[in-house]
């Protein structure tokens, strides 16, 4: 049935390629919100370990409050989630879509519109947080890249936002 | 831009991440059909407004998501302290 199906995506398909940095959306992805007050009950139920403190990031899964973890996983990726224990699995894999901001410059471009210090952004670390006015999750993949996770809805804004930055 | 520390990410953050949610530490009455109009009145609808050093809550609403409760003056826009919600009054 999926064949039959459009996949239609906010932003361009090809790069925004700008001097020192590249745009680009990734590809599609399993993404989960978790909830639960005790981690141990996730960690039961997803036999994976999950980071415990808020803006750590491991294997795949995001701290992002006290009792919130984001799961990044590949497409078409499942978890059990009918558990009887205390805790919430969503699929939310459409709701957003993944910009991957690469190059010496990514920090800077993001910064254009984000007022955290992403100078002092430890590789590995997560958050959610705000570029001008749309919600966003950062992720620092590495020193010179990061994913930005966002809704769709404000995609077309934010690629048209960022790329104009990254053009600067 | 104002930074304001948030007691569950246990560091400061950009003020335009948060969201203030009016004065802190009102508890719901356990019986509200035992509240004569008089109080419940004044549980939904009277607040105070110092001037000065307010209780307010506030929340983390594009970070952790938390509600907390913060000690902000209303004069200098200075927050003295944030801590957790549960814990007593500051
Ligand atoms: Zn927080």
């Amino acid at each position: 049935m999926s064949e039959a199906l459009i996949r239609y995506e906010p932003v361009p398909e090809t790069p925004c390629v700008a001097a020192g940095v590249t745009i680009s959306l990734a590809g599609p992805m399993q993404r989960f919100a978790l909830r639960a007050r005790r981690a141990e009950d996730l960690e039961t139920v997803l036999k994976v370990r999950l980071p415990r403190h808020i803006g750590a990031s491991e294997a795949g899964i995001a701290c992002l409050g006290p009792d919130e973890w984001y799961l990044r996983a590949e497409a078409g990726a499942t978890v059990p989630t009918d558990s009887g224990l205390p805790v919430a699995i969503t699929d939310v894999s459409e709701r957003s879509i993944c910009l991957v901001i690469e190059g010496p410059r990514a920090a800077e471009i993001l910064m254009s519109g984000c007022p955290l210090d992403l100078d002092n952004f430890a590789v590995g670390r997560a958050t959610r947080t705000i570029y001008e006015t749309v919600e966003v999750i950062i992720i620092r993949e590495a020193e010179d890249r990061f994913h930005v996770e966002l809704w769709r809805s404000f995609g077309a804004w934010f690629w048209i936002a960022i790329t104009n930055a990254a053009s600067h | 831009m104002i930074l304001i520390h948030c007691p569950y990410c246990d560091e400061k953050r950009p003020e335009i991440e948060f969201a203030n949610a009016g004065q802190a530490h009102i508890a719901r009455p356990i019986d509200p059909s035992g509240e004569s109009d008089a109080d419940w009145e004044t549980y939904l609808f009277i607040r105070a407004n110092p001037r000065g050093r307010h209780h307010e809550r506030w929340r983390h609403v594009h970070g952790c998501g938390r509600f907390f409760n913060a000690v902000r003056d209303t004069v200098t826009d200075k927050f003295e302290t944030t801590y957790k919600a549960g814990e007593p009054r500051r």
